[in-house]
């Protein structure tokens, strides 16, 4: 029957499909996927913590359809903290916070491979925590060349005061956040000046950076798309799983190590791949830990 | 005088079956406003408008989509639409009843009446006996292609039909995180005397819309060409925590 | 606290106040469809629109307008509006309460629930406290945009819940609905009991699935299966000059970064 129930502080969760292989050309199991969550825990949840879930389901595996679920399941168990927030068009919905390892690993008994969270907390709803950048190649463009506009945005930040983190998007592009953690901050402010970055760099460097949005403006270049920076908008959370082929995982690294892989030609070193993102933090602890505490001011607002 | 019969259907549980008629129970009355544009005072339309190319799109190019990810959407057709819907019947089905102050009102959306149909003697019979009993039939119908859920109650000589939220509709107080605090039996005590004194009997009747008549004594106002004062409203200062208990008795005191 | 406010602003009876934000106690279950363009699959946005000029009118160029004769009317701004009860608009003041036991049903229409905001914490549940233990509900006005409302404030598993009531004056009569007189035998009231008590239950409305939107899922599901989904295009936000010191600051750090590189 491949059902076991499983007790996470003192709560039961009915788990299925354990030996069901949703990545079928790598192999890796619910089961698996479960133990990944359940081990990379610790760190991926002060990530999810109060911040409305999207998930992107995938009950059959990477290679079916997948279905983003906004709306937290009703037939949730009682102990499922839940936020309502509400909708552009006036209305109002309910979604899943993942505050505990209990919650997590029923959200992954769903097959929510992928964790997508807004960059607000469910509380405040239009203050975003950070500023990001979400570097996005165009064909022929990887992802080593948004390692390079990667590296100058970190250096244009630096020269405003603004420390920043990068993080691969566990796909093709990499993601880069200026946290900010004030109460005053707003979605407009962080639009503002991320669309101003973004189309002062695309002036600078017109062969590798475009700003627009527009499909035939990003062939072979890296798009800066300074539009998620909205409330209705969600990035994949750091150390969530990604639905390729292989288990990848978006994984934060470290500038000196973003500059000696830039400076290669192998654009796969840069991506993470689940075994590899369970040694890392047990060595490094989490590296996006600034992310949620560095407080910082976007100046010339 | 209630509102036209709208429907037509019988009640059914056990071997009762209870022809009835349904009417509205509840008329608003509000003053409508329209939406003008401001420039040359036009009355406004509503349109739908493509959020790409900007412009008015008419019913013939319109389709229905259920939105997934940020722009993805699977598109069906009014048919297979209307085939969810639920079968044509005429019975209001009652799976249960329950004690009336069972039923909280936040579940209570629109209410009806409903009148005899006939033969109208096991209407009167219900009618007798839910009140006797103190409770509500829980029951489901389907009106107008929608399935409803609703509470059958009697009340003076007459059964009404109020439908009821699903509960997957009614937000949980769980999301609201609110806190827990402690309270004095003292706090408490004197909140509940205070409450009891404060306490009269029901009587709607005394509470008219004021709103309206002000509404219309500035629109008069207006048609007249005379200025209006604009009020700032005032805000109280709420009651600090350790100050609870002396405003409780103060206001005891006042009352009593 | 999770929730986004509707309005905000006081609630009080006799000399307690308590600082609270309105929030929506009730979301719609219905299955909602967006309409689409079916040239490009873009949703398309209700809006309003000019007729005349025929042109889309942003919000800041909408008034309210009463009709008082054909296409001559009267118009009223928000401002005007508030000041008709200011303190009404900005207080909901609990002038008596009430047992919940008198309050016939048919008065409720729509629930919201009422959540402490800063400071008010203590006081709220007082207030939600003492109403339980007494089983009561304060009555009160409160306006809320163009309307004034006639609320019933009570209290629900440890929340203040506030119900907008009907006037008397619209709910219909309907003495002309009535049965006619009759005489029900007792056996005839007592078979009907028995059959009531058969089917004595607690009140769980949980158990009542929106059959409809099962149906609709499951109908959604087939769908993406068979025919797979559509993709509405990419609306590019509206291009605009970033505030004029940013971008020069930009200019002149990017200058910098170049000369290192």
């Amino acid at each position: 029957m491949n059902q076991k129930i499983v007790e996470i502080s003192g709560k039961r969760l009915s788990i299925a499909n354990l030996e069901k292989d949703l990545y079928p050309s790598f192999g890796f199991t619910k089961a698996q996927i479960l133990e990944y969550y359940r081990r990379i825990g610790k760190f991926i949840l002060p990530h999810l913590r109060d911040r409305a879930l999207t998930l992107k389901r995938y009950p059959d595996g990477v290679d079916q359809d997948s279905f983003f679920e906004k709306r937290c399941p009703s037939h949730r168990p009682a102990w499922v903290k839940t936020a309502a927030v509400r909708l552009e068009d006036g209305g109002q919905m309910t979604f899943c916070l993942a505050n505990d390892l209990e919650t997590l690993m029923w959200v992954e008994n769903l097959a929510a491979l992928e964790l997508h969270v807004p960059l607000a907390r469910a509380g405040s709803p239009e203050t975003p925590d950070s500023m990001v950048f979400d570097l996005d190649p165009g064909d022929p463009a990887n992802i080593l060349d948004c390692a390079r506009v990667a590296l100058i945005l970190r250096d244009l930040l630096i020269q405003l005061q603004l420390t920043s983190y990068v993080k691969t998007s566990g796909k093709k592009g990499l993601h880069l956040y200026v946290p900010l953690n004030r109460q005053e901050t707003t979605f407009g402010d962080t639009k503002k000046f991320s669309k101003a970055v973004a189309v002062v760099l695309q002036k600078n460097y017109p062969d590798l950076v475009t700003a627009r949005m527009a499909k035939e403006y990003r062939k072979g270049k890296v798009f800066i798309n300074w539009s998620q920076n909205d409330s209705g908008k969600t990035m994949i959370c750091v150390y969530s799983l990604r639905a390729r082929e292989k288990p990848m995982v978006s994984f934060p690294l470290a500038w000196r190590e973003l500059e000696s892989l830039a400076g290669r030609d192998d654009p796969e070193k840069l991506q993470v791949l689940y075994s590899e993102a369970l040694s890392r933090v047990e060595k490094q602890g989490d590296l996006f830990q600034e992310v949620l505490e560095k407080k910082q001011q976007l100046p010339h607002l | 005088m209630a509102g036209g019969t709208i429907w037509k259907g019988y009640i059914h549980f056990g071997d009762m079956n209870v022809p009835v008629k349904l009417h509205t129970a509840v008329k608003e009355s509000r003053i409508q406003f329209h939406l003008l544009h401001q420039r040359d005072g036009v009355k406004l339309q509503q349109r739908m408008i493509c959020a790409y190319e900007k412009v008015p799109v008419p019913m013939a190019e319109q389709a229905k989509g259920f939105p997934l990810e940020d722009r993805k959407y699977i598109l069906v057709d009014p048919e297979e639409l209307e085939q969810t819907e639920p079968e044509k019947s005429r019975m209001i089905e009652v799976h249960e009843f329950v004690k009336t102050e069972e039923v909280d009102p936040i579940f209570l959306d629109r209410a009806y009446y409903l009148e005899p149909d006939t033969p109208a003697k096991g209407y009167i019979a219900l009618v007798g006996a839910l009140q006797e009993m103190g409770v509500e039939g829980i029951c489901t119908w389907t009106m107008r292609k929608r399935a409803y859920l609703g509470a059958l109650q009697s009340r003076g000589k007459i059964l009404r039909l109020i439908t009821l939220r699903y509960a997957d509709e009614v937000i949980s107080v769980k999301s609201l995180e609110l806190q827990e605090f402690s309270l004095s039996e003292k706090e408490l005590k004197v909140g509940s005397d205070l409450i009891n004194q404060l306490t009269v009997p029901f009587e709607p009747q005394k509470f008219e819309n004021e709103h309206q008549q002000k509404l219309q004594n500035l629109l008069d106002k207006k048609a007249r060409g005379e200025k209006i004062a604009l009020l700032r409203p005032k805000r109280l200062k709420p009651t600090a925590p350790d100050k609870l208990l002396e405003a409780l008795e103060a206001s005891l005191k006042k009352v009593a | 606290m999770a929730v986004q406010g509707i309005w905000s602003g006081t609630i009080s009876f006799s000399l307690v106040a308590i600082p609270v934000q309105l929030v929506r106690a009730v979301e719609p279950g219905r299955v909602s469809f967006r309409t689409l363009h079916r040239k490009d699959y873009s949703p398309l946005v209700r809006t309003m629109f000019c007729p005349e000029e025929e042109v889309i009118v942003p919000a800041d160029e909408i008034i309210r307008g009463y009709e008082i004769g054909p296409e001559h009317y009267l118009t009223i701004t928000d401002e005007e509006l508030a000041s008709l009860s200011p303190e009404r608009s900005r207080t909901i003041e609990i002038v008596e309460f009430i047992d919940m036991d008198e309050i016939d049903p048919i008065y409720f229409d729509h629930p919201y629930y009422l959540v402490p905001t800063k400071g008010g914490e203590k006081s709220y549940r007082l207030l939600v406290e003492v109403m339980r233990r007494t089983n009561k509900a304060g009555l009160a006005k409160f306006v809320l945009r163009e309307r004034e409302y006639l609320v019933a404030v009570k209290s629900t598993e440890g929340a203040l819940v506030l119900i907008t009531l009907h006037y008397s004056e619209e709910i219909l009569a309907h003495e002309d609905i009535s049965p006619p007189e009759a005489k029900i035998e007792a056996d005839e009231t007592s078979r009907i009991k028995e059959s009531i008590k058969k089917m004595l239950a607690d009140f769980n409305p949980g158990q009542y699935a929106d059959e409809r939107r099962k149906k609709i899922m499951a109908l959604l599901e087939a769908k993406a299966k068979e025919k797979g989904l559509v993709e509405a295009p990419e609306v590019e936000e509206e291009e605009g000059e970033g505030p004029a010191d940013l971008i020069a600051a930009l200019e002149e750090s990017m200058r910098k970064v170049k000369k290192k590189q």
